[in-house]
C-alpha cells in the first residue's frame, strides 16, 4: 500500500519524519540519474522501518537525503517537524548532530583512538562536557553489552562488535531518527542477526525512530514496515 | 566542539602517525634551529668586531711591508723594505704626529714548565697607547721602553681563560723561544730570559690581549730582523687626516707598501660579516619554508588519508569550522614542537659552535686590526630575535596547514558513506 502523508500528518506530534516530493537527479558525465523520484512518506515515533530495493534503485541516495548529507533537486524533509533543508549548512550540521544518528555499512570508526571515544564523538562535536559525554558513553555501551571493550581500539574487536560501537555512538545524542545503511552488510549471517536483534530492541524497548536500509529480505520483514523502491520510486509500503 | 577536545584530536592524530610527525617537526627544527644559529653567531661577531673598533684609535694607520693592504677593500701585494729610512721619511710627512715601527713574530714563553705560543710584537712599550688610547696595565706595572730584557703580557696570557691561577705574573721571568730555519735550511731557536715589567689588563683587542710585548732592539735580534720592520704604526693629527696620509703615503710608495685603516678594515669586515650572515639567514629561511612545505605535504596526505573520518565526523554533526580548525590545530602543534625544539638546539648549538676558540697567532702584520674566524666569537642570543623566529616558524606552520584545513572542511560529509 502506498501511503501518502496527508497535511495533519506534517505536524503530528506522533510523525518523526516526513518526506515529501523529494526527487534528487544527479548530474554526472554519463548524463542526468534520476535517483529519486517523488518520494512521500512519513515515519511514526518509534516506528522501525526497512527500505529494500534492487542494488542502484536509490536507497542510499534516499537515506543520504533524509540524513541532510545532501541536499535534494526539489522536495522536503521534516524531522520533529523541522523543514532540515530550510537550514544553512551549519545549522544542518548541528541539527545532524542533534537529531540523527548514523550507523554505516562499514562502521566507519576512528581505529586510532578508544571505543569510549568513539562513542563520545557526537557528545564532543556538540560541546557536551567531558565527564557527562563519558557518563552516556558508557551508560549505552553497557546497554549494548561491550562495557568492557571501552579502553579497547576498535580494530581489535570483531565486526560485530564494532557496529555494536557504531550503534553505541549513534545513540549517544539521543537522536529522533537513527539511519541505518545496510548496518549488516559487511557481517556474516548470524552476527548480523545479533546486530539486528539488537536495532530491534532499541526500537521495541527503547522506542527509537529507526530507518535501516537492507538486502536481506528476512531481516526486513521483521521491521514493523518495508518500505520498496525500485527506479526511485516507492514500489511497495508494506506493514509488516 | 570545544577547543580542548579539539586540541586532543589534532595529537591523537598526530601521535597515531608518529614517524611522519617526527619527521615533519625535524623540518621545522632544522629551518629554526639554522635561522637561531646565523641570527646568534653575526650578533656576536658583530658585537666583536664593534668592539674592536672601539677600542682602537681611530687616527691611525699601519703599513707594512709583505701584508695584504686593506683600505676599503683593495689590496695588493707589498715588496718594500721598511726600515727606518722609510720611518723617518713619513715621519716627515705633513699631518703625521707620530710612526712607530714594529717587529713581529711567534714565539714561545716558558714559565716555570708552562708553555704557550703566542705572537711577539718589538716596540716601544709606552707607544701602546697611540694605538689603544684606553689601553691600561695591572698594578705594578712599570714600561721600561729601553730596557731590553723587559717584557709587557697581554691579558690573555697571563690570565689563560679556564685557568684559576695566572700564568704570569708582574716581576717573573719569562723563557722566551724562538725557532727558525737558517740559510742552510736547518732548525735552529733562540733562546732568552725576559723580565715581566708590565702585564696589560684586558684591552678590549683580541691581537694584543694575546700578544707579548719586548724591546725593539730586543726583538730585532731575537726574531733575526736584521733591522727589517713589519709594520709602522702612523699616527695622524686626527682622524680626519687619515684619508690625506695614506694617499701621501701611496703616493711615494705606490703599491710596493701596504696600507691598513682600521676604521675601513672593521667597516669591510662588518659589511661582509653582515652579507654573509644575510645570505646564510636566507638559506635558513629557505629551510624553514622547505619545513613548510613538508607541512603541506604532510597534512594533505593526512587529509586524504582520513577522508572518512573527515566524512563520518561531518556526517555526526562537526561543523566546517571545527575541521579547519582541527587541521589548523595539527599544523600549529607541528609549527610549535619544532619551533621551540629548533630555538633549544640553536642556542645550544651556537655555544657548541663557539667554545672551541681558534687561536689567532700574529702574523708579520703584527698588531692592527685584528681577525679571527667567525667561530671565535661568542654568539648572542637577543630574546626579541628568539620571539622573531620562534613566531615566524609557527606561522609557517599555520601558514602551510591553511591550505590542507581548507581542503577538509570542504569535505563532503557524502564521503563517509562511501564504499572502499
Ligand atoms: N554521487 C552520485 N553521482 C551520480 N550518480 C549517483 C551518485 N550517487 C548515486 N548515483 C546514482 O543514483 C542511483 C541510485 O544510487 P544509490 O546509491 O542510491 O542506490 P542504492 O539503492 O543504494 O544501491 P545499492 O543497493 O547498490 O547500494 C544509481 O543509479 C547511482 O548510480
Ligand atoms: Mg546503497
Amino acid at each position: 500500500m502506498v501511503n501518502e502523508p496527508k497535511p495533519d500528518e506534517v505536524n503530528s506530534n506522533s510523525t518523526a519524519l516526513t518526506v515529501k516530493n523529494l526527487s534528487k537527479i544527479y548530474d554526472s558525465a554519463a548524463g542526468k540519474v534520476v535517483a529519486l523520484d517523488n518520494i512521500n512518506f512519513a515515519v511514526k515515533k518509534g516506528e522501525f522501518v526497512s527500505i529494500v530495493g534492487p542494488s542502484g534503485s536509490g536507497k542510499s541516495t534516499l537515506l543520504n537525503m533524509i540524513g541532510a548529507l545532501d541536499r535534494p533537486t526539489s522536495g522536503n524533509v521534516y524531522i520533529n517537524d523541522v523543514d532540515i533543508f530550510s537550514l544553512n549548512d551549519s545549522d544542518i550540521a548541528t541539527m545532524r548532530n542533534n537529531l540523527i544518528g548514523f550507523i554505516f555499512q562499514s562502521f566507519n570508526l576512528i581505529n586510532r583512538t578508544t571505543v569510549l571515544k568513539n562513542v563520545k564523538l557526537p557528545g564532543t562535536i556538540s560541546g557536551m562536557s567531558a565527564s557527562e559525554a563519558n557518563e552516556r558513553a558508557m551508560r549505552i555501551l553497557e546497554a549494548l553489552g561491550i562495557a568492557d571493550k571501552a579502553t579497547q581500539k576498535p580494530v581489535n574487536l570483531s565486526g560485530g562488535q564494532q557496529q555494536r560501537v557504531a550503534i553505541a555512538r549513534s545513540l549517544v545524542n539521543n537522536p529522533a531518527i537513527v539511519l541505518a545503511d545496510e548496518p549488516t552488510g559487511n557481517l556474516d549471517t548470524k552476527t548480523g542477526e545479533d546486530v539486528f536483534d539488537m536495532l530491534k530492541t532499541l526500537s521495541h524497548k527503547f522506542k527509537r525512530t529507526i530507518i535501516m536500509v537492507t538486502h536481506n529480505p528476512e531481516l526486513a520483514e521483521s521491521t514493523d514496515r518495508s518500505i520498496l523502491i525500485r527506479d526511485g520510486r516507492i514500489d511497495k509500503d508494506v506493514i509488516n | 566542539m570545544n577547543p580542548s577536545d579539539i586540541f586532543s584530536l589534532a595529537y591523537d592524530a598526530l601521535v597515531d602517525r608518529k614517524v611522519r610527525t617526527i619527521l615533519t617537526v625535524l623540518m621545522v627544527v632544522l629551518g629554526a634551529s639554522l635561522v637561531v644559529v646565523i641570527n646568534g653567531l653575526s650578533a656576536g661577531q658583530s658585537a666583536f668586531l664593534q668592539k674592536q673598533l672601539s677600542s682602537l684609535a681611530s687616527n691611525v694607520i699601519y703599513a707594512s711591508s709583505g701584508q695584504r693592504s686593506y683600505y676599503g677593500g683593495e689590496s695588493s701585494q707589498a715588496s718594500l723594505i721598511v726600515n727606518d729610512v722609510i720611518a723617518n721619511k713619513i715621519r716627515t710627512l705633513p699631518y703625521v704626529t707620530d710612526v712607530v715601527p714594529q717587529y713581529s713574530g711567534s714565539v714561545t714563553i716558558d714559565s716555570y714548565g708552562n708553555v704557550q705560543h703566542v705572537s711577539v710584537v718589538g716596540m716601544d712599550p709606552t707607544k701602546l697607547t697611540v694605538m689603544l688610547p684606553n689601553l691600561v696595565f695591572v698594578d705594578g706595572s712599570t714600561l721600561a721602553p729601553n730596557d731590553r730584557s723587559a717584557a709587557v703580557v697581554g691579558d690573555t696570557i697571563a690570565n689563560p681563560p679556564g685557568s684559576t691561577t695566572p700564568f704570569v705574573i708582574v716581576g717573573q721571568t719569562l723563557k722566551i723561544t724562538y725557532s727558525y730555519s737558517d740559510s742552510t735550511g736547518k732548525q735552529q731557536q733562540e733562546v732568552r730570559n725576559f723580565l715581566v715589567t708590565a702585564i696589560m689588563k684586558p684591552s678590549g683587542n683580541t691581537r694584543i690581549d694575546n700578544a707579548l710585548v719586548i724591546n725593539s732592539d730586543a726583538a730585532n735580534q731575537l726574531l733575526r730582523k736584521s733591522g727589517r720592520y713589519d709594520s709602522l704604526v702612523i699616527q695622524t693629527t686626527d682622524d680626519t687626516y687619515v684619508n690625506t696620509v695614506q694617499q701621501e703615503i701611496t703616493g711615494i710608495y705606490g703599491k710596493n707598501i701596504g696600507i691598513t685603516i682600521p676604521q675601513a678594515f672593521l667597516q669591510v669586515r662588518q659589511q661582509t660579516a653582515q652579507g654573509n650572515a644575510m645570505f646564510v639567514e636566507m638559506i635558513g629561511f629557505i629551510a624553514l619554508v622547505v619545513g613548510a612545505v613538508g607541512i603541506v605535504t604532510t597534512l594533505y596526505n593526512s587529509v586524504t588519508e582520513r577522508i572518512r573520518e573527515i566524512g563520518t565526523m561531518k556526517a555526526i554533526g562537526a561543523q566546517n569550522s571545527s575541521i579547519l580548525a582541527l587541521f589548523l590545530v595539527e599544523a600549529a602543534l607541528i609549527g610549535v614542537m619544532g619551533a621551540t625544539l629548533g630555538l633549544a638546539i640553536g642556542v645550544v648549538g651556537g655555544y657548541a659552535m663557539t667554545s672551541f676558540p681558534s687561536h689567532t697567532a700574529g702574523g708579520p702584520g703584527g698588531f692592527g686590526p685584528g681577525g679571527g674566524s667567525i667561530s671565535s666569537f661568542p654568539p648572542i642570543f637577543l630574546p626579541e630575535d628568539l620571539i622573531k623566529v620562534w613566531l615566524l616558524s609557527v606561522s609557517l606552520a599555520v601558514g602551510a596547514g591553511i591550505f590542507p584545513a581548507w581542503k577538509a572542511s570542504k569535505l563532503s560529509p557524502m564521503v563517509a558513506l562511501r564504499r572502499e
